[in-house]
């Protein structure tokens, strides 16, 4: 169980999350959604601790994450992995080194340093590559793969920390539509081996289509929190601003759109909205 | 994920095999390490032991008398150094050259004012460093846009210049100074022009690097506007490079400023020259204050040049495309 208490970040002047209060429990799929600048990525990198909170608590099991030091915050770190817009891998390094390096955190460190992993580890990550599908690229930089690709080596390094949550950021807005699908169905099958899922997302449909709870962020505040259902065409305008909104359905962007279960529901508020 | 630590049985065919091809394009990466590592301490060790052999002591054996000449070569008193820093009559005054320390004063303005006699011959040396740098900096800014592969200069003109930079930083200062001080006789002059040589040389090979690194999309969008070869270069490039040509350009100036030091031991002039001639003659209290102004100077060119790069450049420098 995540719980998030009057989380609040100010960057100078300016407030990024404002007083944010969320309980999460274990095994949940979450949608963030909102404009860009609304907030999103700063209470993700805070959950994870890449940012720190300016005020508030945040807490996982009765530990309180928000202040932790030293090895028992990087523990806290491998324990909710965190997924990057940007992929965020080694470019000039292996796909099944990539994958390996999510298991730096409690191994001999003087190994790491000379990058000695075990058969097992290997095997591991290859098992974690072959789930996702991507096996046949493990021996190549990761930089010759493609985004889509890329995505996924993130998510099998991910894997190998044996999260406890995943934290995704925008996992699919530098994706095509097919990839996006392939990486969202990924993050599904992940959740439901009991792993909690919090990701960040541009667009509603997809939001609508893979998560069974939905957080709608504007200037940093939580202005929705509920069910897919609950998620009207009114809301969606308090999130996304009147102007925002035609960017919120926008598929050509970041959209799942392809996938066939969506389509029924997001055409009928892209008709209410667009009239 | 427990169940992710389990054998090879667990994987299909294919990955098994990827699996091996792995494992085997691992055992051949570590033992060219292997040899890589072992080859590099082999041949650090020989270099050493030459070295030894060359040298007509050997260095274990003097390892003990380290801080000898330390302790031989000290002042008359602590003050003493004070005096011939700021060229004040010194106490023990024999006639002799050794404690005469006003003879080296530079008056200004009749009488009543003077530079100490080190404080001006550093003044000469950073004239030095400064001149050259500027001269060289010039050069180097005006030709490494003919010597970058990406600007579509011709081949040949392009192999030319490299070729010149190469020429030019071939030489060290010291060698070229050497050879000027031949033609234009000993002092300044000559030191300006080894280090001025030098530097187009060298920064000249460092600007046409980042040239080559740059962005060309900008270039691009001129060359579609119908910019000719200066006009694309001028816009497109210069502006991209300015933060990265600064620092190099510091970074430098900071470089010089050790080098026409080193340039007066040879005849340059400055406070190289009068270095030689103290702790030649067993002057003490000179060699002192000489030393203890040089790193004075050095730190203070240091620090303000890293103050102006990051004032100048801040965070923009070796980055592109940001």
């Amino acid at each position: 169980m995540l719980k998030i208490s009057n989380v609040t970040r100010r960057f100078g002047d300016k407030i990024a999350v404002d007083s944010v209060t969320l309980d999460i429990p274990q095994g949940q799929m979450v949608g963030i959604i909102g404009r860009s600048g609304a907030g999103k990525s700063t209470l993700l990198r805070m959950i994870n601790r890449l940012a720190d909170v300016s005020s508030g608590v945040i807490e996982y099991d009765g530990v309180q994450t928000s202040t932790l030091r030293g090895q028992a915050l990087r523990n806290w770190q491998r324990d909710c992995a965190m997924i990057f817009q940007q992929f965020n891998l080694v470019p000039r390094l292996d796909v099944i080194t990539n994958v390996m390096l999510g298991r730096l955190n409690g191994r001999n460190p003087l190994l790491n340093l000379l990058q000695l992993f075990t058969a097992d580890e290997q095997l591991a990550a290859l098992k974690a590559l072959e789930r996702l599908d991507i096996a046949q690229t493990a021996t190549q930089w990761a930089q010759t793969l493609s985004g889509g690709q890329q995505q996924r080596v993130a998510i099998a390094r991910a894997l190998m920390q044996g999260p406890k949550l995943i934290l995704a950021d925008e996992p699919i807005a530098s994706l095509d539509p097919r990839n996006a699908q392939i990486v969202m169905d990924s993050l599904r099958d992940i959740n439901a081996e009991g792993i909690t899922v919090i990701t960040n997302l541009h667009t509603l449909d997809t939001a609508r289509a893979y998560c069974e709870r939905i957080v709608g962020m504007s200037a940093g505040k939580v202005v929705f929190d509920g069910t897919p259902d609950q998620l009207t065409t009114d809301v969606a305008r308090t999130i996304y601003g009147a102007d925002g909104l035609k960017e919120a359905f926008s598929e050509a962007m970041t959209s799942t759109a392809i996938a066939p279960l969506v389509a029924p529901t997001v055409r009928s508020m892209d008709a209410t909205s667009t009239s | 994920m427990a169940d992710m630590t389990s054998g090879e049985r667990d994987l299909s065919p294919a990955t098994g095999a990827i699996h091996r091809h792995y494992r085997q394009l691992l055992a051949t990466r570590r033992l060219y390490s292997l040899i890589a590592v072992a080859g590099v301490a082999i041949v650090l060790v020989l270099a050493l032991l030459f070295a030894n052999e060359a040298s007509s002591g050997k260095f274990i054996d003097r390892l003990p008398y380290l801080f000898d000449f330390i302790k031989n070569f000290v002042p008359d008193d602590p003050f003493e150094i004070v005096r011939a820093m700021f060229d004040l009559p010194s106490p023990y005054a024999d006639g002799s050259f050794k404690y005469d320390y006003e003879v080296g004063r530079h008056y200004l303005f009749g009488t009543g004012f003077y530079i100490p006699e080190y404080f001006f011959e550093m003044l000469v040396t950073l004239n030095i460093a400064f001149a050259s740098t500027l001269i060289g900096g010039l050069f180097a800014f005006f030709f490494c846009f003919l010597a970058a592969s990406n600007l579509g200069v011709a081949g040949p003109l392009r192999w030319i210049v490299r070729r010149l930079f190469e020429l030019m930083r071939a030489f060290p200062e010291i060698v070229l100074a050497g050879m000027m001080a031949a033609v234009l006789s000993l002092g300044p002059i000559a030191a300006i022009f080894a280090v001025s040589v030098h530097t187009v040389g060298a920064l000249g090979k460092m600007f046409f690097e980042v040239v080559e690194n740059a962005d060309m999309k900008p270039d691009d969008g001129l060359r579609a506007v119908g910019a000719n070869w200066f006009e694309r270069v001028r816009f497109a490039i210069v502006p991209q490079v300015m933060p990265n040509f600064v620092s190099y350009f510091l970074l430098r100036t900071e470089i010089n400023v050790r080098a026409s030091t080193i340039i007066g031991a040879v005849g340059g002039g400055g406070i190289g020259e009068v270095f030689r001639q103290a702790i030649g003659r067993d002057h003490a209290a000179k060699t002192y204050a000489i030393v203890i102004l040089l790193f004075l100077t050095i730190v203070a060119i240091d620090q303000l040049s890293g103050w102006l790069r990051r004032r100048l450049v801040g965070n923009a420098a070796f980055q592109f495309g940001a």
